[in-house]
């Protein structure tokens, strides 16, 4: 098996047409190449793109899976004054182990009235939804599965999917609370989804493609010198204005504080989840913290230079993870600090403020870009 | 202590109360005979004739505060008893004594005159059987729908098994709930909810996320705290029963109501030594209780993990360390006894002292963390400005007092307004706020924290000053107390929620023959619809927090 591996690799020609940027080789072509499997035709690609996607989809869920039971646990304790879990292994972390084999073995409680397929699929498409997103972004140290042209529009169109996950998980429950909870999270999405886009929209005039590989390299460019130390065009420095729009779209995107209103726990028990208990529970709760990775791979992709950092490119993945953590850990930070909003006030702040500052954004961008060539 | 003594004046000097005299030259031929109970004259009225003599007593005489309904059965009929008192000084009260035969226990309701008396009566019905016509709603309160008789009247069988089956308990969320006609949706908000503080049960009718109509459902925890207490001796075995009923940290609140009450009832003296002490440690106890109404509400507005929750546990806890110096305990106190406190303050005093000076010292810093995270912060004041407004005349009508009151406007401290204990010696004020809504509650609590704080400052320095040989902890009291046959009292404290009254009816014996808690969060949480009608769930929410209700106080 080695040998035929090793025999295929060097029968074959090398990888396929150098792109002009960086994440020149994807992650699947690149296993294909270690691995052999390019050799075995179009099986053989599958089954390497397969291999990509469950690396980058273990990876994904190892993070979801210390930030929820662990690092979450230990970021709010550091903000309210405890200490959190310290009793299993050091500062807690086998409590990821205690809390897996917890959730797993509850028992699955489902309602009586609960609409059936719908009722399953919902914690599946929550989940799913946040992890395919993650297919077209470039995480650096050549992790990468995939870069669509219209690779932007991609991770918004499958993250949004996600807002159908939740309206059958609120209806189909069968319960007031979740219907509250799902009818809020429609409420919620629509108005901030379309901030959200309109201000990557920005983005993409100033990179002028769709392309999200094009979109880090384009930020790589030195902004300006000071000292000798060269600042990169990261959007975000470009557009700060861009970037805390993005950022405030964003976090109710995923739903967190100070737009947890969808499953607002003091108001309406859990929202759309009330009724989710044991595995399913699980994937909901995966598909949460999914979300906010998720949103900050976007945010780390189009404002934070993507993988970008000092040292060598090979630690692209580690910037790259490092920036998904400092989103996660503001959400944290806003959870401990910031105030809900009234669901009136979601709204009115969505509708009202975010989108034409969204739009006020766009056309500025549009008009500066347009001036500048 | 002697029966005779129980007929003179009560220790702390009343205010010149209005006259028997000259009530019945007011009421006219609705009075049928006076009566003399301890704290107030009190008249006994015709059954048909309750509304026209609360109304004008209201209106004419400034009886403005319907501060409790006691309902009784003594062997030849039922009485029903509403203690007036105003708002502009409670020291100012009557009672007015409604006499209703044994076969037809009906009298007249006073719901239309006093809004208060709507849940009063409905738990009198519900305990004791009395039945008031023309109320609006007279169904049980505290007990299941499906009851068997009324548990404190006379012929009430405590051994007649109370079966209810499944089907006949009503199920809530059973039946036609659902109003085509109007589109709206019936929501049962707990009694298993994240913020309802307890086992509070709210039935809501919604339109789309507002608010149409609440109706708050209690009695999940009735203990039969006033059973309990009237099967109890007055000397030792009522007092661990307060701390039972608040008890998230008011206990020794709830002590000094009971103790205020026998003591006046038996004419028991308290040494100025004990009244400081007492008075500490009761302004300790409204400090961890506000503590955790401001952690509480910072939960339900701000979401859970919130840092404010956490700080306020964090300030109650240093708190709590203090009083489990002070009395052995962090929740069930035990601490007062009648005429005094069980003991000094821990040995060595300096090292006692020094530490609640610590605790007091680190307090305004720890205020500025909340008015950073909950009061300047904009997001919270679109919250909470302007939303669950309770108007200063609602408030009186449904009885509310304490913070809920004083976030109205309603200048009425029983701290000030009817001093007992050592509070008119010290210098503190009485906060509040004038716009009533959500925020204004929590401002007042807020600020009455540092009030308390000035408080329990002051006691220490005269603590650390006393002199060693007047340390006296406790008068004599006798070892059975048995005050006079048909003393009857209804006293009051400024509790950590607001007014907690106690009503006792001496028999001669040395147990109460009717023992009535006067609850402030009961009244407080009655006027949960009117704050809460026509507003977003959120806000209901909201309000649910800001009248800091304590089910146990509330179903007692």
């Amino acid at each position: 098996m080695t040998g035929g591996q090793i025999a295929g690799a060097a029968t074959l020609p090398s990888a396929p047409p150098a792109m002009p940027l960086q994440d020149t080789v994807l992650l699947p072509e690149r296993l294909g190449e270690l691995t052999g499997l390019d050799g075995f035709g179009l099986g053989g690609e599958l089954l390497a793109t397969f291999l990509a996607a469950f690396i980058v989809g273990n990876l994904m869920l190892a993070m979801t899976g210390v930030a929820g039971p662990w690092a979450k646990r230990k970021i709010t304790a550091a903000f309210t004054d405890r200490i959190a879990v310290n009793r299993l292994g050091p500062a807690g972390l086998f409590i990821i182990l205690a809390d897996s084999v917890r959730l797993l073995s509850k028992e699955l409680v489902i309602p009586e009235n609960a609409d059936r397929p719908a009722y399953d699929l919902a914690p599946i498409v929550v989940a799913s939804s946040a992890l395919l997103g993650f297919a077209v972004i470039p995480m650096g140290s050549g992790i990468h599965l995939a870069d669509p042209e219209v690779g932007l529009a991609y991770v918004f169109a499958v993250s949004g999917i996600a807002s159908l996950g939740l309206v059958m998980a609120g209806y189909a429950s069968s319960n007031k609370y979740s219907l509250l909870g799902g009818l809020r999270a429609v409420a919620q999405n629509i108005a901030y989804e379309i901030p959200l886009v309109i201000t990557g929209m920005s983005i993409v005039i100033f990179a002028g493609t769709l392309q999200l590989g094009e979109i880090v390299s384009a930020q790589a460019k030195p902004l300006l010198t000071i000292a000798g130390i060269s600042i990169p065009s990261w959007y975000a420095l470009v557009n700060p204005f861009a970037f805390v729009l993005f950022l405030v779209a964003n976090f109710a995107e995923v739903g967190r504080n100070p737009f947890d209103t969808p499953e607002a726990p003091t108001e309406i028990v859990a929202g759309y989840q009330t009724e989710y208990s044991s595995v399913y529970f699980v994937l909901i709760y995966l598909g949460e913290f999914l979300h906010i990775f998720l949103g900050g791979a976007i945010i780390a992709t189009i404002f934070l230079g993507g993988p970008a950092g000092p040292g060598p490119a090979a630690l692209g993945i580690v910037w790259f993870i490092i920036k998904i953590w400092a989103v996660f850990f503001a959400t944290q930070w806003l959870r401990s600090a910031v105030p809900r909003v009234r669901i009136d006030q979601l709204i009115e702040i969505g509708w009202k403020g975010l989108l034409v500052l969204s739009f006020a954004n766009l056309v500025l961008t549009a008009v500066i870009v347009g001036l500048i060539a | 202590m002697t029966s005779d003594s129980t007929l003179e004046s009560p220790p702390t000097e009343r205010a010149d109360s209005i006259g028997a005299a000259e009530l019945e030259a007011l009421l006219g031929d609705a009075v049928l005979d006076r009566d003399d109970h301890e704290n107030a004259p009190a008249i006994v009225i015709r059954p048909d004739a309750v509304q026209d003599v609360l109304a004008t007593l209201r209106d004419e005489a400034g009886f403005d505060h319907c501060a409790c309904v006691t309902a009784q059965e003594y062997p030849d009929r039922f009485e029903t008893i509403y203690h007036l008192q105003s708002y502009a000084d409670p020291t100012r009260e009557v009672s007015v004594v409604v006499p209703t035969p044994t076969d037809e226990p009906r009298s007249e309701s006073a719901t239309p005159v006093f809004e208060t008396a709507n849940w009063h009566e409905r738990e009198a019905y519900d305990l004791v059987g009395i039945e008031y016509e023309g109320h609006p709603d007279l169904r049980r309160i505290l007990l299941p729908e499906t009851w068997q008789g009324h548990p404190l009247s006379r012929d009430y069988d405590q051994e007649q098994p109370q079966v209810v089956t499944l089907s006949e308990h009503a199920n809530p969320i059973a039946g036609d709930e659902h109003d085509t006609a109007s589109d709206t949706m019936f929501l049962n908000i707990g009694p298993h909810h994240p913020s309802t503080h307890g086992v509070l049960h709210v039935k809501a009718v919604l339109d789309g996320e507002t608010v149409v109509d609440v109706d708050p459902d209690i009695g999940y925890i009735h203990r039969c705290e006033e059973q309990m207490c009237q099967q109890s001796t007055y000397r030792h075995q009522i007092m661990p029963y307060p701390d039972r009923w608040d008890w998230v940290s008011s206990g020794l609140l709830n002590e000094w109501a009971y103790a205020r009450a026998a003591e006046d009832l038996a004419d028991i003296a308290v040494p100025d030594y004990a009244q400081v002490i007492r008075t500490m440690g009761a302004e300790l106890s409204r400090l961890a209780s506000h503590f955790i109404a401001v952690g509480t509400y910072a939960l339900d507005i701000v979401g859970e993990f919130c840092a404010a929750f956490q700080y306020g546990i964090r300030d109650r806890e240093l708190v709590l360390d203090a009083l489990e110096e002070l009395t052995g305990q962090r929740m069930m106190f035990n601490y007062f006894r009648l005429g005094g406190v069980a003991w000094d303050l821990p040995e060595p005093r300096e090292e006692f002292i020094a530490g609640v000076r610590d605790i007091l010292d680190s307090f305004p810093a720890k205020i500025d963390e909340y008015h950073d995270l909950l009061v300047t912060n904009e997001i919270f004041q679109r919250r909470c400005v302007d939303t669950g407004v309770l108007e200063p005349e609602a408030a009186k009508d449904y009885g509310c007092t304490g913070p809920v009151a004083r976030g109205s406007g309603i200048d009425y401290d029983l701290r000030r307004d009817d001093p007992y204990g050592y509070y008119p010696h010290l210098e503190w004020d009485v906060v509040t706020e004038p716009d009533g809504d959500n925020f204004a509650r929590l401002l007042v609590r807020l600020r009455e924290i540092e009030e308390s704080a000035k408080i329990v400052e002051q006691c220490l320095d005269l603590l650390a000053e006393w002199p060693e040989d007047e340390r006296t902890l406790q008068s004599n009291v006798p070892r059975t107390l048995k005050p006079a046959a048909d003393a009857e009292l209804y006293r009051a404290v400024e509790g950590a929620k607001g007014e907690l009254g106690i009503y006792i009816r001496a028999d001669g014996t040395d147990t109460p023959a009717r023992f009535k808690i006067r609850s402030p969060c009961f009244s407080n949480l009655s006027a949960l619809p009117e704050i809460a009608r026509g507003e977003y769930v959120a806000d209901l929410i909201a309000a649910i927090g800001s009248l800091d209700c304590i089910m146990g106080e509330v179903d007692r």
